[in-house]
């Protein structure tokens, strides 16, 4: 096995338990037992131990709800964090469920926190995706998009990448049309945000799903061209490591 | 380093521990604390690791975790002598309680606690080289112990398919009854006893009561059937704890004592039974020693030895014993002991050199004798008259447990009962 894997789980494992003793004598700790247990809990999904992540963060939750006031925000969190887990457990209908409830919590008005929302949005819409049922996911990325179009314009990379999202289940669903408008839109955004804003993989995938697009609509031309681009994207970027993103923030698009 | 990890569940769990460790305490020269006394020789003790972690030079804690839905018992042992022994980290205690009901224990109030439990176990498994396995302590007719012990007797299951699950069950008392429901309780959890658990040694709370009365010639109290149990638990492990001439280990037990699978509930005996603080060094004779060990009356769980034969055996003599002594008597006793004519096997014996605090010599048997049926047989007819008559089910029914479940649970006992019964 991984070695610093190992040396990362054992210094974790020790803070967790640092933390739970910590939490034992002072609930009110508990927030930082919560940020312990979702560090120890990330690498155990790296092990590929999902099985000892979810007991970690089910820990976590309860913990959190025997509070005599539960952080409603922090309860959202672990929500999420578990439904994320779940999704790459391949457990659909477990992710659909408790990103649910974490969408509820972070409607609620203790939280209130549109972006965290639409995010979520968005990654139940990949779930139900996933699980063949093409109407609640249109009409989550359309509540996603409206979500981020409300927060931050017409013109933001998370709404190209919730149009992107969009237009690949169109295109699964064998809506050409639709595929290509939303695409279309998601490409002109990307294409007009600044060098600093654009991530220049999701450029490339814009035009590789656009090019199977065209290619879809016998425009072999312009597929030819999309592809072009997008190699020459890739080609550019080489070496480029995506950095590790937070889970429960995670805008997932590439999985087209 | 052979590491064994011990659960306390529930009340009663608890206060097993409460006794158990303090005599562990004693035998490896610690102090209340974990801190090596002054003078004792911690470099002969080289296996004190098998239930201790050293956290630092001169600190041993426990490899315990202590469970419990109700706070009281961890709290006294927190607020005693032992205040500093067990690490809070390993420490799981959650208020609503498990108002005596197995359901509650197994899904409502357990659902919520089982993974910080299992998470917490699996940080004390972390900490071994070579784990050997569990034991696990609780009440099989309470609440906690028996529910919450169930739930976690198939997580363990679950994770650890390997290992080695020693349960010390405190059997429900025929005559002397907490709570009309023991029943229920106790036969739900024999069943995930049954399909969980390596070995089960039934403690029968009026067997423990018997011979405290008889042996200690006053009314015993809980603390004094809490001793006993654990002094059987600290000679069930001695031989890994301590060098030995014939060492046993839990692996062994099981391989020896357990000729078919799921009949695994064993009882026990020790000897010389006295009160706790009360041992003094009486040096016993071995045949005397021996005798005791094995005699009916000192054994743990009320068995049915007129209709019953012994399937299988151990004895561990601790202490001041010679193993030429120990040869000759036992030949005597094992032809004295009326085993099933298809096991010709002898007793299996092992020997350990340090015998418990105050004790010059002890004996402990761990026998599984097909008379244990009585005990279950019991147990299923007061199942039975209650459950025919709808009483108290639909506490567990609105806790999640079905008729069906219990009915299940029952007709498992029922079926093991006949297999010790067919196996005389």
């Amino acid at each position: 096995m991984d070695q610093t894997l190992d040396k990362q789980l054992a210094s974790a494992t020790r803070s967790v338990e640092e933390a739970r003793r910590l939490a034992y004598r002072d609930p009110s700790r508990v927030g930082d037992l919560v940020e312990q247990i979702s560090v120890l809990a990330d690498l155990r999904q790296k092990e590929g131990d999902f099985r000892k992540a979810e007991s970690l963060y089910r820990e976590a939750l309860f913990r959190v709800q025997d509070l005599k006031k539960p952080d409603s925000s922090l309860t959202a969190g672990i929500y999420s964090l578990l439904a994320y887990l779940y999704d790459r457990w391949g457990k659909m209908d477990l992710a659909a469920q408790y990103y649910e409830k974490a969408l509820k919590l972070s409607e609620s008005d203790d939280v209130t926190d549109p972006d965290k929302s639409a995010t979520i949005k968005n990654n139940l819409a990949m779930i139900f995706k996933n699980l063949k049922n093409t109407q609640k996911a249109e009409q989550y990325y359309h509540e996603a998009l409206e979500g981020f179009t409300k927060l931050y314009g017409e013109n933001h990379s998370k709404v190209a990448a919730v149009y992107n999202n969009l237009g690949v289940l169109y295109y699964a669903g064998m809506d050409i049309e639709r595929a290509q408008k939303v695409h279309e839109r998601a490409l002109e955004i990307r294409q007009n945000l600044t060098s600093g804003e654009v991530d220049p993989g999701d450029l490339s995938q814009t035009y590789i799903n656009l090019g199977a697009v065209y290619k879809a609509l016998g425009n072999f031309q312009q597929a030819e061209e999309c592809v072009t681009k997008a190699k020459r994207l890739r080609a550019e970027q080489s070496g480029y490591v995506p950095a590790p993103r937070r889970s429960a923030s995670l805008l997932q698009d590439k999985t087209a | 380093m052979r590491e064994i990890v011990s659960i306390h569940v529930g009340q009663c769990g608890n206060q097993i521990a409460d006794r158990y460790w303090r005599l562990i305490l004693r035998e490896h020269g610690l102090d209340d604390s974990g801190v090596p006394k002054q003078g004792s020789n911690v470099a002969s003790n080289a296996n004190m690791e098998v239930f201790f972690t050293k956290i630092r030079e001169g600190k041993y804690t426990p490899r315990a975790v202590l469970v419990d839905l109700e706070p009281g018992v961890i709290a006294r042992i927190e607020k005693g002598e032992m205040s500093q022994l067990f690490d809070e980290g390993s420490i799981i205690r959650k208020i609503p309680g498990a108002a005596n009901n197995w359901a509650r224990g197994y899904h409502v109030e357990g659902e919520r606690v089982i993974d910080q439990i299992m998470n917490v176990i699996d940080a004390a498994v972390e900490k071994t080289k070579a784990l050997q396995g569990f034991l696990l302590t609780h009440s099989i007719g309470g609440g906690s112990g028996s529910g919450l012990g169930s739930l976690i007797l198939e997580r363990l299951r679950q994770a650890y398919p390997k290992k080695k699950i020693f349960t010390f069950s405190v059997a429900p008392s025929p005559v002397i009854s907490d709570a009309a429901v023991e029943p229920y309780n106790a036969i739900l959890t024999l069943q995930r006893i049954k399909d969980n658990a390596d070995a089960a040694v039934i403690l029968d709370n009026e067997a423990l009561f018997r011979i405290a009365k008889s042996k200690l010639h006053r009314a015993p109290n809980y603390m004094d059937l809490n001793h006993i149990v654990g002094l059987i638990m600290s000679s069930v492990t001695a031989s890994l704890r301590f060098p030995g001439k014939l060492n046993t280990d839990l692996g062994e037990f099981v391989t020896n004592l357990v000729p078919f699978p799921g009949n695994h509930f064993l009882t026990a005996s020790f000897a010389p039974m006295r009160a706790a603080g009360a041992e003094g060094q009486v040096r016993m004779p071995f045949p005397d020693l021996a005798r005791e060990t094995f005699a009916q009356d000192n054994f743990t769980a009320a068995i049915d030895w007129q209709n019953g034969a012994y399937l299988s055996a151990c004895a561990l003599f601790r202490g001041d014993v010679k193993a030429k002594e120990v040869e000759e008597n036992m030949a005597a006793i094992r032809k004295s002991l009326n085993f099933v004519t298809y096991i010709p096997t002898g007793v299996k014996i092992g020997v350990a050199e340090t015998a418990p605090e105050g004790f010059a010599s002890s004996g402990l048997a761990l026998v599984n004798h097909t008379g244990i049926a009585a005990v279950f047989e019991r147990l299923i007819s007061n199942f039975n008259i209650m459950f025919d008559n709808h009483a108290y089910t639909h506490w567990y029914e609105s806790a999640g447990v079905s008729r069906d479940m219990m009915a299940e649970a029952r007709d498992c006992v029922t079926e093991l009962a006949k297999s010790y019964r067919d196996a005389t």
